[in-house]
């Protein structure tokens, strides 16, 4: 599958506590409702309903540690994913929204120095099964590295718990191994 | 293999793992906590499996929101222990027996060395200080695991970290934490992996410095930190657990992606600058630093030797009047211990105020919680901007010493002068 469209850029670090701000730890999870004030304290502009999913994000590009800064809170992907965002690269992903991203089947893509060739509001082309990400504004290319199967396997299932309802169903939960 | 590593097969029926596998394994216990525990229960009954895998091993704390400062807060608790009652679970630690959920999961022996225990609460690697391995994860995790006992783990990277040489007097585990942090920073040295400690320093620390080390491996970006049981882990878990365990150990010859050696004789009291964790410098930096709020408390330094160390620093002085000082035992167990051994009414005779335990100022969500213009000295463990409430306010990080020997003075001192 090929996902197309235009990048929102970070060379800072862009924590978990600031793309999810506290007045919104408590809220229910819910892809529309988490989306409304994602990025709320990345940037004081994004703390309007919907006024990132707005600008018509498609990825985003960071550097080290994306969504940093220890919180467990799954809003944050649901927020994202909510906000329209198919695919995040970045050089390093902080390990609780890693998880929460497979979980939910967005695509976290470890990409070394990706933010250097990345400026946000250019327009990129990602190719799920090669893993080759394009520039198409500025022309550039770089190889990304692969999704492993197990998170492929979840993302195909609908995420977690849609997996481990079929595994249920089918009785298999004790293969799981 | 390492420890990590030797957890990690064992629990997943393998002989061996590799970092970088994705194993799903079997889970000793999950812990969940009133602000997120309802939204658990909501995604595990959507996974219609009925009963939780072990109701003695599914453990429910009440301490983000207890007492409950409003309204909302007041009804989310009630919801939530409608869910814990509805799932008939055995250990519910709710208002009266309460306590920050990761202390009363290691204190009450609801974590064992060899297992691996998740919890709905990023701190959840505090149970490495057993040589557990302890896992924060979000709530479908907990759902899952509820459902299946089991949750899936990608098999991390490992760094030892090897301590040597003799803890100088006022300087606590938090030091080397804080310490650790600025050297390594935020870009990616330590970001997913498992941080093993190990050497003759940390043999000699006590189960309360090993928690905060392992509780703090979390804020360095770190997926979690361990430390090998020995007899220090036996004599502490051995009154609140009959049962048996594994005293699983890393292998002389076990490989680890970096092995960073300190030696602790030169470490002094440390202080991370507010809000970004990683900008850590030696107390002498921020000596004469005004502030106006002190706190001692939270998952990472409410421990009675916390307590007892702000104690022996405060006995027979007062607080300067300039200072609000607020310190809050990680649990009840602890709150009674330091009224047993005379610590908190030290503390109330030099005007301390001291509160039911909680998360208390923690996550600036109820007691204590900073405003505008407010300049924190804490015994906490995050600074970023608007963490303990105000967006106005600065939070420096540092060691329980640290905190009172600078609320004497109202302004940062080196514990050592
Ligand atoms: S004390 Fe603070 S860090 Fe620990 S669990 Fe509570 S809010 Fe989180």
């Amino acid at each position: 599958m090929i996902i197309r469209g235009k990048a929102w850029t970070s060379r800072e670090y862009v924590m978990s506590f600031d793309m999810v701000v506290q007045r919104f730890w408590t809220s229910p999870i819910d892809k529309t409702e988490n989306a409304k004030f994602i990025m709320a304290g990345v940037d004081a502009k994004y703390d309007q309903e919907n006024a990132f999913k707005d600008e018509g994000y498609t990825f985003i590009v960071a550097a080290h540690n994306f969504a940093g800064g220890g919180k467990s809170i799954e809003h944050c992907v649901t927020g994202l994913m909510g906000a329209g965002i198919q695919v995040v690269f970045a050089d390093s992903f902080a390990r609780l929204q890693f998880r929460n991203a497979i979980n939910y089947g967005l695509p976290f893509v470890t990409a070394k120095n990706v933010i250097d060739m990345v400026e946000t509001g250019d327009e990129l082309e990602y190719n799920l099964e090669t893993c080759e990400l394009k520039n198409l504004t500025n022309g550039q290319s770089m190889m990304t590295a692969p999704v492993a199967p197990f998170v492929a396997e979840v993302a195909a299932a609908g995420g977690l718990m849609d997996f481990i309802r079929q595994k249920i169903k089918d009785g298999t939960v004790g293969e799981l191994r | 293999m390492t420890i990590t590593e030797k957890i990690m097969a064992y629990n997943s029926g393998r002989d061996k793992v590799t970092p970088g596998e994705l194993v799903w394994t079997d889970v000793f216990s999950v812990m969940t906590m009133d602000y997120l525990g309802k939204e658990t229960f909501k995604m595990f009954d959507s996974l219609g499996t009925g009963d939780v895998f072990d109701k003695s091993r599914v453990i429910c704390v009440s301490d983000h929101l207890v007492p409950p400062p409003t309204p909302q807060f007041a009804t989310m608790l009630n919801e939530w222990r409608a869910a814990v009652k509805a799932h008939d679970i055995q250990y519910f630690y709710d208002l009266g027996r309460q306590g920050i959920a990761h202390q009363i999961m290691v204190e009450q022996g609801h974590v064992l060395p060899g297992k691996i225990s998740v919890g709905t609460d990023s701190h959840a690697n505090t149970y490495g200080a057993v040589g557990a391995m302890g896992n924060a994860v979000a709530v479908s995790d907990a759902a899952v695991a509820m459902a299946t006992g089991k949750c899936w783990f990608r098999v991390p990277e490992q760094v030892k970290f090897y301590v040597t040489g003799t803890w100088q007097p006022w300087v606590m585990a938090k030091d080397l934490s804080l310490h650790i942090m600025g050297m390594m920073r935020w870009n990616g040295h330590l970001i997913y992996k498992t941080l093993e400690f190990a050497g003759p320093a940390i043999d000699a620390l006590g189960m309360a410095g090993r928690m905060t080390l392992c509780n703090m491996t979390v804020d360095l970006g770190a997926k979690n930190g361990i430390i090998a049981p020995d007899q220090t882990t036996i004599d502490f878990l051995r009154p609140v657990q009959k049962g048996n365990w594994d005293m699983i150990a890393s292998d002389a010859d076990a490989s680890y992606e970096a092995i960073y050696e300190i030696d602790i004789t030169n470490l002094g009291p440390t202080v991370s600058r507010p809000d970004k964790l990683d900008d850590v410098v030696p107390v002498e930096m921020v000596v004469g630093t005004k502030f106006n709020k002190a706190f001692v408390g939270t998952c990472t330094n409410g421990r009675l030797e916390d307590i007892a160390m702000v104690a022996k620093i405060l006995e027979g002085q007062q607080v300067h009047p300039d200072v609000n000082f607020l310190l809050v035992p990680a649990s009840t167990q602890i709150m009674k211990d330091a009224i047993k051994a005379g610590y908190i009414s030290t503390l109330l005779d030099a005007g301390v105020a001291v509160d039911t335990p909680s998360c208390s100022a923690c996550a600036g969500i109820h007691t204590g919680v900073a405003g505008d213009g407010d300049v924190v000295l804490s015994a906490g463990n995050r600074n970023m901007k608007g963490r303990m409430g105000s967006k106005n306010a600065a939070i420096y990080l540092t060691s329980p010493a640290v905190v009172a020997a600078s609320a004497l003075k109202g302004e940062i001192v080196d514990p050592r002068r």
